[in-house]
C-alpha cells in the first residue's frame, strides 16, 4: 500500500474511533460553568513516522537497553527505530506473524511467532540478526489460522510465559499437523484438537515447557502487575459473555472448556459437552469484565506503569489497550477476601489517538508507545507515542469496595458541591452469563440508587453508599459534572465498571 | 500469467463475483409488477459481505438469507438511501442497550434488519423494495459499520464500475491490488520496507508441508521448502519464489502460493539408522544465516545435522551440503527416485538412492540436477 493510501486509511480508522467513543466521554451534557478541560490538555499523541513499504500491522514492540525501539510486523519484519536519529533499520525478517517479543539485550530478542518461540540474535555485530534459534516449539499446530501465539513475558524467577490460541471453526485444519491430535476437542466454535491450545504455557529456566493454566480462547495479552501477578486478557466470544482479564495461577481453569482435553488425567469426554453448571463450578472467575461494545471489544496487552511518575499520576497501576477504542484502559484493582477484583475505566489521551491498540511499551523516558494492528478485523495500523505533558488531571485513582458501597479516591481535592451531589454518581448493575453461545447480553440490568455520599476531610475521597450490593454483577458507575476544589478541572473519564465477585 | 494480465483478470472476477445481476436495468417508466427473489449473502472473514452489491427491479420482494461464515457475530441492516453512516452512528449511540436491540437503532431510516447472527448461523428476513434508489446495507455490530457494508441498486439507469463504486468498501473494490505481494521472477516491488535481496527466507503456511514450514529463495527463480516441523527438505521449485498476498491478507488463513514449478519432492525423513524402520525422533534447532544463506540445524535420535542448500548458477544445480555430529553407528541417507532429476553424491556413494554413511564421515553433499 502506498503511504498516501495508508494515511487515508489510518485517518478513516481514527474517525471510527472518534465516533465510537463519543457516547462514552460526553454522555453528560456540558454545563457552561464547567471548566474547559479535556484529555488533549494532558497528553500529547504523536505518530511515529514509518519507513516506506512497511505495512504496519504491529504485532510486537519493545525497547532495547540502549533506548532504541524494536517492533515486529505481520509480514515477518523485525525493525529497529532510533528515536534520536529517526531512522528505521531492519533487524530480522521472514518470521511467521511475530505477535510478541521480549528484549534480551541490544543484539538479542525473543520472538513469539506462530510455530515457535525463537531467539533472534546478531552474532557478528553488523546490526542484523544471523541466528534464529528455536527456544521451544513443544506445542501443537493444526494449521488453523486462529492458532495465534502471544507473549512471552518473564517473571522474577526467570520463567517465560506465553499463550496459545484456540483454533476457529471459521476454517478447518491442515492435512499435516504438528503435535498430538485429539478428536475429542475438535467439535465446537473454537477448538483445541492439538496439544495445549487454549493454555498459558510456562517455560522454565532449563528450557522445559510446562502447561500452566487452561481455559483461554484468544488471550491476546499477558503482563505482570507491580506485585508480580500474571494478568491475561481474553476476548468476548463463545464461553466469554464479554471480554475479560484474568489473574492466572498454575493449574487453574479459566472458563473456555476446549483446552481441558489437554489437562492431565482429565476424563475422556468432549469438554464442551459437560454441563455448564459443572464447568462453571470448576472455573476461576475473571478479575475484571470489560463491557462489550461501548467499553471494549478486544482488550489487548496489559502493561504496568513503572515510569515512576514520568507518564503521570498512575504509577504502579496497569494499563491495557483495546482494538476498537481510541483510548487506553486503566485498571483499578484490589484484593477482597484474598482474591483480586476491580474496575476498568478509559484513559482518554485526546482525539489523535487511533484504534487498534494492540501492543504497549513504555520508553525509557516514560512515554507510552502503542503498536496498532487490524489483522483482518477492526483496528488500525501504525505506531503512536503518548507523552504526558506534566500536569495532573482530575481522575479516579482507586475504587475500593466497602460493606455498603464504594470508596472512590480522586487525584485531587474535589469541589464539595459537585462531589456530594447524588446526581453525579449514577450506578447500575448487570451480569453476563457464562454459556457456550457467542457473547452474552446484559442480564438483570438494574439502576442502583445512591443512599448517601460523604466526602473525606481532605476532599479527595468520596464514600458512596448504595441501595444494594450483590456479588456476581458488574457495577457500572457514570460520573457526572464533578469538578476539583479549585474549579479548574472536571472529570472527563466518566465511565467506570467494577466487577464485583466478592462482597466485603 | 503476467502481473498485468493477472490484475485485469482479478478485476473481471470481482465484477462477476461482487455483483449479482438479477434483472436487466429497467427504465423508470416501466410499470412493475411485484416479483420475488431470494438472495443469500455470506459473511466472510475480514469484516465483509461476500456480495457487496446487488441490482434489482423496483417492486421486488426480497427474501434475504444472511449466512455467517465468519468467527464473529454480525447483523444485516438495510437502510434508506444515503443513510448508512447515520444508521451506524445511531447504532453506536445505543451503547450498552445495543446488544439487547441487536445493535439496530429504532429509526425510520432502517428498512429491514436481522437479529445478531452468531458465527455459523443463518437468518432469513424479507422486505419489499418498491421504489428506485440506492439502498445501503451494513453490519451495525459495534465497530463493523465503517468497513462492512454494501448496496442494493433498485431501478438505477447508471451503475458505476465496480472498482469505482464508493458504495462498496474500499478493500473489496480494490480486490487484492493494494496488498499484492507477487515477487520472485521479474519482481516489481518489495512488499517490505527494504529492497528484496536473495537468498531470502519466509516462515509461512506452505502447501504440501507441516504448518511450521520455511520457504527459501536462493535466487529470484530457484526456491525450496524446508519443513521445521518434520526437519527435512520437502520440495524444490524453479521459476519464481512465493506469492504471500493471500496469506498476509487479514487473519492469515490462506496458504502462501508457490510461484513456479515444483520439480523435486520428498515424502519422508531421509536419514535412517541401521536397518530399523522406526521413525526417528527429530528436533528442530533453528537456522543460521551466512550472507543471507540459511543453514538448518536439527537432531534425529540425538545425532546433530546441519543442512545448507546452495545454487550453482553455472552448473544449474542445487547442492545439499550436510554436516554430521558424533554418532556410534553407520547411518543411511535415502533419496526419492524422481525422473525429473539426477543425483550426484560427494564424499559417499549412492546405491539405488541410498547412501551408507560410516560414523567417521563428518560431511557429504548431494547435487541435484534437473533433467
Amino acid at each position: 500500500m502506498k503511504r498516501k493510501e495508508l494515511k487515508q486509511k489510518l485517518w478513516k480508522y481514527a474517525g471510527v474511533g472518534l465516533l465510537m467513543s463519543l457516547g462514552n466521554i460526553s454522555g453528560i451534557a456540558q454545563n457552561t460553568s464547567m471548566p474547559k478541560d479535556s484529555a488533549a490538555m494532558y497528553y500529547e499523541v504523536e505518530d511515529i513516522p514509518l519507513p516506506d513499504g512497511l505495512i504496519a500491522e504491529t504485532g510486537s514492540i519493545g525497547f532495547l537497553p540502549d533506548g532504541r525501539f524494536v517492533a515486529g510486523f505481520h509480514r515477518g519484519e523485525i525493525m529497529i527505530y532510533n528515536p534520536k536519529t529517526r531512522i528505521w533499520k531492519r533487524f530480522a525478517e521472514g518470521l511467521h506473524d511475530p505477535l510478541g517479543l521480549l528484549v534480551v539485550s541490544n543484539n538479542e530478542i525473543l520472538v513469539m511467532q506462530r510455530p515457535e518461540l525463537t531467539r533472534i540474535k546478531d552474532t557478528d555485530g553488523d546490526g542484523e540478526a544471523d541466528l534464529y534459534q528455536k527456544v521451544t516449539d513443544d506445542f501443537g499446530l493444526s494449521g488453523n489460522y486462529h492458532e495465534f501465539a502471544f507473549g512471552p513475558v518473564k517473571d522474577k524467577q526467570g520463567n517465560l510465559f506465553f499463550a496459545l490460541n484456540l483454533a476457529s471453526n471459521g476454517a478447518g485444519i491442515r492435512p499435516e499437523i504438528r503435535g498430538t491430535y485429539d478428536s475429542l476437542s475438535r467439535p465446537g466454535r473454537m477448538y483445541a484438537c492439538v496439544d495445549y491450545r487454549g493454555w498459558i504455557m510456562r517455560l522454565d529456566k532449563q528450557g522445559k515447557l510446562h502447561p500452566y493454566a487452561v481455559g483461554f480462547r484468544s488471550p491476546n495479552g499477558l503482563g505482570f502487575d507491580a506485585q508480580g501477578r500474571l494478568l491475561v486478557s481474553d476476548n468476548q466470544g463463545d464461553w466469554l459473555g464479554t471480554s475479560k482479564l484474568f489473574h492466572v495461577e498454575e493449574g487453574k481453569f479459566y472458563g473456555h472448556p476446549a483446552g481441558l482435553i489437554w489437562k492431565k488425567d482429565f476424563p475422556r469426554v468432549v469438554p464442551i459437552s459437560l454441563p455448564v453448571a459443572q464447568l462453571d463450578s470448576m472455573r476461576t472467575k475473571e478479575i475484571v469484565q470489560f463491557p462489550h461494545g461501548y467499553f471494549a471489544n478486544s482488550p489487548t496487552q496489559p502493561v504496568l506503569d513503572n515510569t515512576n511518575g514520568k507518564f503521570g499520576q498512575f504509577g504502579g497501576q496497569m494499563l491495557i489497550g483495546d482494538m476498537d477504542h481510541k483510548y487506553m484502559i486503566r485498571l483499578l484493582l484490589e484484593e477482597v477476601n484474598g482474591k483480586m477484583q476491580g474496575a476498568c475505566t478509559p484513559l482518554n489521551v485526546g482525539s489523535k489517538m487511533r484504534i487498534g491498540n494492540n501492543r504497549l511499551a513504555f520508553a525509557p523516558d516514560g512515554a507510552l508507545w502503542v503498536g496498532q494492528n487490524d489483522h483482518g478485523w477492526v483496528g488500525a495500523r501504525g505506531i503512536q507515542r503518548i507523552k504526558w505533558k506534566g500536569e495532573k488531571h482530575l481522575d479516579l485513582m482507586a475504587m475500593n469496595l466497602t460493606k455498603d458501597g464504594f470508596d472512590l479516591t480522586f487525584s485531587m481535592p474535589l469541589d464539595a458541591e459537585s462531589a456530594q451531589n447524588v446526581a453525579n454518581f449514577k450506578f447500575k448493575r448487570f451480569y453476563y452469563e457464562y454459556h457456550q453461545a457467542y457473547g452474552s447480553k446484559q442480564f438483570d440490568v438494574k439502576e442502583i440508587g445512591v443512599k448517601s455520599i460523604s466526602l473525606s476531610d481532605d476532599k479527595t475521597k468520596v464514600h458512596v453508599v448504595l441501595d444494594d450490593m450483590k456479588a456476581g454483577y458488574v457495577y457500572e458507575m457514570r460520573l457526572g459534572e464533578i469538578i476539583n476544589a479549585n474549579k479548574t478541572k472536571r472529570v472527563f473519564n466518566s465511565l467506570v465498571c467494577y466487577s464485583l465477585n466478592q462482597l466485603k | 500469467m503476467n502481473p498485468k494480465l493477472k490484475q485485469a483478470f482479478c478485476q473481471f472476477k470481482n465484477v462477476l463475483s461482487g455483483m449479482i445481476l438479477l434483472a436487466s436495468v429497467p427504465t423508470m417508466s416501466e410499470a412493475q409488477a411485484l416479483s420475488d427473489t431470494t438472495i443469500t449473502i455470506k459473511v466472510l472473514g475480514g469484516l465483509q459481505f461476500d456480495t457487496p452489491r446487488l441490482v434489482l427491479k423496483p417492486n421486488t420482494r426480497v427474501t434475504l438469507i444472511l449466512d455467517n461464515h465468519d468467527d464473529m457475530a454480525h447483523n444485516f441492516v438495510l437502510a434508506k438511501p444515503s443513510s448508512r453512516l447515520k444508521v451506524v452512528e445511531e447504532a453506536a449511540k445505543l451503547a450498552e442497550r445495543g446488544a439487547k436491540m441487536n445493535y439496530v437503532p429504532s429509526s425510520p431510516l432502517v428498512i429491514a434488519s436481522t437479529k445478531i447472527v452468531e458465527p455459523g448461523n443463518m437468518e432469513t428476513i424479507s422486505f419489499v423494495l418498491d421504489k428506485a434508489g440506492q439502498y445501503p446495507y451494513v453490519c451495525t455490530y459495534p465497530g463493523h459499520g465503517y468497513v462492512m457494508f454494501g448496496v442494493i441498486y433498485v431501478g438505477q439507469s447508471y451503475i458505476p464500475p465496480f472498482e469505482k463504486d464508493t458504495n462498496i468498501p474500499e478493500s473489496q473494490r480494490a480486490g487484492t491490488g493494494n496488498e499484492h505481494a507477487h515477487h520472485g521472477h521479474g519482481m516489481p516491488s518489495s512488499p517490505h520496507p527494504y529492497p528484496i535481496e536473495f537468498p531470502m527466507v519466509y516462515r509461512t503456511f506452505m502447501p504440501e508441508a507441516s504448518p511450521a514450514a520455511i520457504a527459501v529463495a536462493l535466487t529470484p527463480t530457484e526456491s525450496y521448502c524446508w519443513d521445521a516441523g518434520k526437519c527435512y527438505l520437502r520440495y524444490i521449485w524453479t521459476g519464481g519464489f512465493v506469492d504471500n498476498a493471500d496469506q498476509w491478507k487479514g487473519n492469515g488463513s490462506k496458504l502462501t502460493k508457490v510461484e513456479g514449478e515444483i520439480y523435486w519432492r520428498e515424502k519422508q525423513f531421509p536419514f535412517t539408522i541401521g536397518t530399523k524402520k522406526m521413525v526417528s525422533k527429530v528436533d528442530f534447532k533453528g537456522y543460521k544465516l551466512k550472507k543471507r544463506l540459511p543453514t538448518f540445524e536439527y537432531t534425529f535420535d540425538g545425532i546433530k545435522v546441519a543442512e545448507t542448500l546452495e545454487w550453482n548458477e553455472s552448473a544449474q544445480t542445487i547442492t545439499r551440503v550436510f554436516m554430521l555430529g558424533e554418532r556410534t553407528q553407520t547411518i543411511f541417507f535415502n533419496l526419492p527416485e524422481q525422473k525429473s532429476v539426477s543425483y550426484t553424491a560427494k564424499n559417499g556413494q549412492l546405491k539405488n538412492g541410498v547412501m551408507a554413511i560410516p560414523k567417521t564421515v563428518k560431511t557429504f553433499s548431494i547435487i541435484i540436477k534437473r533433467n
